[in-house]
């Protein structure tokens, strides 16, 4: 094994180096570092990095799961209780041999229960090889510097102990269960459910299909009812009328067009919105008079518009746009006007007809304070670290919200309840109703007292003492960590887990309180029809989005500039292009009815835009015209397209700038799709330059590099994966040549259960992948990780084969997996009401 | 009494300023917000300007004096301020000579402090042609931007933009203020909104002090239901809330020992909606925010619109039921309506003279005389007379001392145009400039014999 010691080790740190250059000449983003999947002693090892990431707050709550540097008390006591464990299990014949071997030979250096010692080598024994890839290693590296005192029988054994007593996933799982751990609200969590808090008497908008802008076109400027010319939903607002009518019965001197509907967040970022007019516009966003851009008076020849906002991707936010063309005595100019908006990713364009729905939604409420963010350190986000910072934006968040409620949401309810202004008591209720819904929990009279009586006591004015409530309750635990609702009904639990796996919100939906009122969320069925007839909404979309976005990295691949001279014309709107493109794929995959997995690897099609199909050509053209107002069209069907493995956003991602990076791509699917850890490299290499090999091919260029017998190690299993995509180049176009010389897309992968599998390009991995266990696993673990937040075995350490089970019987179909990780991450709540009905019943 | 307790009784933003006798001053410096001027030693000595709008135009012959020099008995519509006649310095004969586009009130507005046309646009007045918004910066941000642009004059907002009762709609009659073409500055209106933005941060964090205690208590109690790993989280939350607690109380105890430098910040009534019959509640309430805000230093030049140009407010509590616009269109012979005018800018007037007191009683922070002394009052507006719609002979009353101009008497440029009195303030404020506005109104230069 290619165990390093810390003298190699310029971190200085003990374990594997914190952010440590990947040999492979890439960034020291720590992407190489193996990724855990679930919560065993894997985890531990990120305890340097960590420290270094999360301050010492977060190093304290480490240390409670024993960090391998400054060995405290915890520490000792954790790898006491290993010993304890060990000591205990029955061994077979070949297993106690092979212990005995491991204590002579191996121990010195791996310690005497895999913990690692400091200054041989220093990582905890643990990992995903099947018994019999160990075996073969011990025999031929181990121990290091005298292979031969340890081979052939010996070598099955000390593999066979290793695995059963600490080394595997199961062993890790007996060893230390995991638990589930307190966290606090994710910022996304956060955002979202202050926005559910804000509309919590509205209804929610469903995903209906439908798209564009509901538009009425008037004569005159006024918008009389007689003078409505033409009712019709536009896709997207990009006109240039000139001096014509827009419709036919408008003067064109002297009209008037309402567009409204809603508008749809692909992700959660910060957006310019452009407007391009030439005539008066409203520009109402978010809620009904809530002005968005005010180019009331049309003057001189301002034409461009533009305003920013932080928009969140669970929401649909109402839009409203009066444009007016007004008579006057001097010249008319001609019409015009564009609806456009620069995404997260900086790439302005029109709004589309897929991100805009031509009915309304009611008023929402976006977070604007920026918000730090999360803990990501178990490869998801989740709330298990305080910081400073935190706290403080938590505290500015609970104001902004304060004076959204004050603005909009106070004076509608005082409008609403005339009767009882009088005395306050209709700013109790309304803040009462407010705070329990926060709070998950009907407020007490010691709560109550506490949250509103105190504190609109102390302050006579209404709006202060709003902001007085609001600020206590939204900085409250009982906001703030979800799971503090224990001392609460099972069905109120319930509805509380459910919102927060499926919306990430607080279950202010009418379904919710419903279901909770009914107590209808008590077996596995009632859970699962409620959390069917929550798949359509918004909130839902935004969390499976960000789940395949986790699943597949993207983040790590939004900069993909390529060498100019190579690849003329792949700019930042090409890029945007195809990563929109990638993204409608699986949201395409995961929403239709078939809703299968297998499609990932299987689809022909793809999406494509004018810009894609007019780059890449050929497979990418559309298979039907252009439609105005949409960006994207399904291309024609062909063998070329293989799902999200053919995609030039991910494939370009995982390449250099000028040439192509099997081992990028290899680790990708080693470590993403398939779910499996990789060590990091034992040293930080650079990669050979193509100019110095001119004859050689990536493939063979990867090949002479990695060709030393402690690079194989990994490098046979990562570039025999990566070597299968070679026949696409660095912007992901296909190619049957590189430098003159056929592409060899042949390769090969060893399953967790040690079955070789062979490959002869894309199409053969695309098919493998499709019903692979391995793959099957790591995706339903990463989408149960990232619905939850925790990690799935502390929910029972077969929860993972259930869902694989359940999934495989449904036909691969990813909604019905959402639904079944709810039913799973519910179950602890709902046994609990077992439990009391049960008391109950024998009482 | 323990400082906890102390803090968890001072419950609202008046009784914490009472109690610890906070100065926004101190208080901002304290909690390390941008406050006070800057920069370094001022050479200079300090100067303010707050420009005052009220619309639809005057009755002349009960508002201008008779004739020039000193002043001395004053017309009824400027009665209020004869006790202040020594400060107050009259200029007849300026003139609004901008033409273009926009109807009369538009120009009257928009081209007030601006002294340039407006844009071609599509807003249609009751005659000329539509128009669109001014084509230049206005004098209040151009003095700001320059004051700003000095460390020696430097405050924390340069300029405030004050409004009462000005409609919801962005258009030209509702803009006076300008950051440059095509950009028109809306005045805050709602008292509470300024308050905000003058002392929301601070006042913020005192009520986060008043209500960490309650919260902490809560995280206590939880605690007690959690397993060890899960309570080291909570315990962790804690620790920084209890310490930012604690910073805040320190931020208290140093406010409190700094109580010689006082301007309280002010006490607003609760619950004051914005309505037609509150307007002099919420004048006098936007009035005393100016104030303090000087006091404070926050800015040295203010913009504070009362209504806006065609405004209509009904002064029911001078007895007057129509909308001020409707009125002034009334031609002269109209008695009633006349008298009327004459109470409505009677009114005005009197805002302007409780603002002159309140300066005038105030002695100067840190300097001599009374703030008054520091700073000029230009009362202004868009038109000259309303049923003329004149822009000839434009309203502008100048009280206090700020840009050192020799007060105490009339003055009649006869027929003068009003960008030559820009320059002349932008003179008078340190900046002197070739022109303002419109450089064709500006050929003769700043007007002279104002010091």
């Amino acid at each position: 094994m290619n165990g390093k010691n810390s003298a190699q080790n310029p971190s200085g740190n003990r374990g594997w180096p914190s952010w440590r250059a990947c040999g492979i000449g890439c960034s020291p983003c720590g992407e190489c570092l193996p990724r855990p999947i679930i919560l065993t002693a894997r985890d531990y090892q990120y305890g340097d990095a960590l420290r270094v990431a999360l301050g010492m707050g977060m190093a304290l709550l480490l240390s409670l799961f024993g960090v391998p540097s400054e060995p405290t008390r915890a520490e000792e006591d954790s790898i006491a209780a290993l010993r304890q464990a060990i000591s205990q299990l029955e061994l077979t014949p070949i297993q106690r041999h092979g212990a005995e071997i491991y204590a002579n030979l191996c121990a010195d250096c791996h310690g005497d229960v895999g913990q690692g010692v400091e200054g041989a080598f220093e990582a905890p024994l643990v990992g995903d090889e099947s018994i019999g890839q160990l075996a073969d290693r011990i025999h031929r590296t181990m121990p290091e510097g005298s292979p031969e005192e340890c081979e052939g029988e010996d070598a099955q054994a000390v593999a066979e102990y290793i695995h059963y007593a600490f080394y595997s996933e199961a062993a890790q799982l007996r060893l230390r269960p995991p638990k589930a751990l307190l966290t606090h609200l994710t910022t996304t969590q956060l955002r979202q459910s202050l926005a559910d808090l804000f509309a919590m008497d509205s209804w929610m908008p469903t995903v209906s299909g439908e798209q564009g802008l509901k538009a009425e076109y008037y004569n005159g400027e006024r918008r009389k009812k007689e003078e409505l010319k033409a009712e019709r939903v536009d896709p997207a607002i990009d006109f240039d009328w000139g001096r014509d009518p827009p419709v036919e019965g408008i003067d064109p001197d002297e009209f008037s067009i309402l567009w409204s509907g809603g508008l749809v967040v692909p992700e959660s970022g910060e957006y310019e919105i452009v407007v391009h007019s030439t005539c008066s516009f409203m520009f109402y966003l978010g809620g009904g008079g809530r002005e968005f851009i005010n180019n009331h008076v049309q003057s001189g020849d301002k034409t461009e518009f533009r305003r920013k906002i932080y928009l969140l991707a669970g929401s649909v936010y109402p839009l409203r746009i009066e444009f007016r063309q007004r008579k006057r005595k001097t010249e008319i100019p001609p019409a015009r006007i564009q609806l456009a908006w620069a995404p997260p990713d900086g790439v302005e364009r029109p709004i589309s007809a897929e991100n805009l729905v031509p009915h309304g939604a009611p008023a929402t409420f976006s977070l604007q304070t920026p918000l730090p963010p999360d803990d990501r350190s178990y490869g998801y986000e989740r709330g298990i670290g305080v910081s400073r910072q935190w706290e403080e934006a938590t505290t500015a968040a609970a104001i902004e919200f304060a004076e959204a409620i004050i603005d909009e949401k106070w004076p509608e309810y005082q409008r609403r309840h005339r009767d009882k202004v009088k005395d306050r008591q209709a700013l109790k209720e309304f803040l009462e109703q407010l705070l329990s819904a926060a709070m998950r929990r009907p407020l007490d009279d010691a709560l109550r007292q506490r949250y509103i009586d105190n504190q609109l006591a102390a302050e006579p004015d209404d709006a202060e003492a709003i902001k007085r409530v609001l600020l206590a309750g939204l900085k409250s635990p009982f906001f703030l960590y979800p799971s503090l609702d224990i001392d609460q009904p099972p069905a109120a639990r319930t509805a509380n887990q459910l919102a927060l796996v499926l919306l990430d919100s607080l279950p202010t939906d009418k379904r919710l309180r419903q279901a909770i009122e009914s107590e209808k969320l008590g077996t596995d069925e009632e859970v699962r029809r409620i959390a069917r007839t929550l798949l359509n909404d918004y909130r839902v979309r935004a969390k499976t989005r960000a789940m395949l976005h986790g699943w597949l990295n993207l983040d790590h691949l939004s900069d993909l500039s390529k060498d100019p001279e190579q690849f003329p014309g792949f700019d930042q709107p090409l890029v945007a292009d195809l990563r929109m493109s990638l993204l409608r794929l699986l949201d395409a995959i995961v929403w239709s009815e078939s809703s299968d997995y297998r499609k990932f690897f299987t689809l022909d099609r793809s999406l494509t835009t004018p810009r894609i199909a007019a780059y890449y050509g050929d497979h990418w053209l559309p298979a039907e015209p252009w439609k105005t107002g949409f960006e994207t069209q399904w291309t024609v069907s062909s063998p070329k397209h293989r799902g999200l493995l053919t995609h030039p956003f991910l494939l370009g991602g995982l390449a250099y700038h000028d040439s192509t990076s099997p081992i990028h791509r290899g680790v990708f699917l080693t470590r993403y799709l398939l779910g499996r850890v990789i060590r990091p490299p034992a040293e930080a290499f650079s990669p050979l330059s193509p100019d110095l090999h001119p004859d050689l091919t990536t493939r063979e260029r990867v090949e002479l590099q990695t060709s030393p017998e402690f690079c194989q190690s990994c490098h046979s299993k990562i570039n025999a994966l990566g070597f299968t995509l070679e026949n696409f180049d660095a912007i992901g176009r296909y190619r049957e040549t590189e430098r003159g010389k056929p592409i060899d897309p042949r390769g090969s992968y060893i399953t967790r259960t040690g079955e070789r599998v062979e490959f002869s390009g894309a199409a053969d991995l695309a098919k493998f992948l499709a019903e692979s266990d391995d793959a099957v696993r790591a995706f339903v673990t990463r989408a149960f990780q990232h619905f939850v937040k925790q990690p799935p075995a502390a929910f029972g350490a077969d929860t993972v084969d259930r869902l694989v089970e359940r999934f495989r019987a449904s036909g691969f179909k990813i909604s019905e997996l959402i639904v079944e990780i709810a039913v799973e991450a519910t179950r602890p709540m709902r046994q609990a009401n077992q439990e009391i009905a049960s008391t109950t019943a024998r009482q | 009494m323990g400082k906890r307790e102390r803090l968890k009784e001072c419950h609202t933003r008046r009784e914490f300023v009472k109690r610890f006798g906070v100065s926004a001053a101190a208080a901002n410096l304290l909690m390390g917000l941008p406050s006070l001027s800057l920069g370094g030693t001022e050479k200079r000595r300090k100067q303010r300007l707050v420009f005052v709008f009220s619309p639809n135009g005057v009755i002349p012959a009960h508002f201008w004096p008779d004739q020039p020099g000193e002043h001395r008995e004053f017309k009824r519509i400027l009665q209020p301020l004869a006790d202040l006649r020594q400060h107050v310095l009259t200029l007849k004969g300026v003139c609004n000579k901008i033409k273009g586009d926009g109807d009369g009130h538009m120009r009257g507005i928009g081209c007030l402090l601006t002294g340039i046309e407006l844009f071609p646009g599509d807003i249609q007045g009751g005659s000329d042609t539509p128009a669109g918004w001014s084509m230049g910066i206005s004098i209040d941000q151009h003095l700001k931007n320059q004051l700003q642009a000095d460390p020696a004059t430097r405050t924390r907002f340069g300029s405030l933009e004050f409004g009462v009762m000005v409609p919801d709609r962005a258009d030209t009659w509702t803009r006076w203020s300008y950051a440059g073409p095509n950009q028109p500055v809306a005045p805050i209106d709602n008292p509470y909104e300024m308050f905000n933005k003058l002392y929301g941060q601070s006042r913020n964090r005192e009520i986060l002090a008043s209500v960490l205690d309650d919260v902490t208590e809560d995280f206590e109690r939880v605690k007690e239901l959690l397993s060890k790993e899960d309570r080291q989280l909570l315990e962790n939350h804690v620790d920084l809330v209890r310490g930012i607690e604690k910073e805040l109380q320190m931020e208290l105890e140093m406010a409190k020992r700094s109580e010689d430098n006082v301007h309280l910040v002010p006490d607003l009534p609760p619950n004051v909606d914005e309505e037609n019959d509150n307007m002099p509640l919420l004048t006098r309430m936007q009035m005393d925010l100016l104030v303090n805000s000087f006091l404070g230093d926050f800015a040295r030049i203010a913009t504070f619109q009362i209504t806006n140009s065609v405004g209509q407010p009904r002064m029911r509590w001078l007895g007057i039921d129509e909308g001020h616009h409707t009125l002034s269109h009334e031609p002269d012979s109209n008695e009633d309506a006349y008298e009327k005018l004459i109470k409505i800018n009677t009114w005005y007037c009197e805002q302007v003279a409780y603002l002159a007191k309140r300066l005038a009683e105030t002695p100067e922070p840190g300097g001599d005389g009374s703030m008054l002394d520091h700073t000029t009052i230009i009362w202004t507006n868009e038109l000259g007379k309303g049923n003329s719609h004149t822009r000839d002979n434009i309203p502008f009353v100048l009280v206090g001392g700020g840009l050192g101009f020799k007060t105490g008497r009339a003055l009649d440029f006869k027929n003068v145009p009003h960008n030559r009195l820009l320059m002349s303030i932008c003179e008078a404020m340190g900046h002197p400039t070739p022109s303002f506005g419109n450089p064709d109104y500006c050929t003769d230069g700043p007007l002279t014999g104002l010091a």
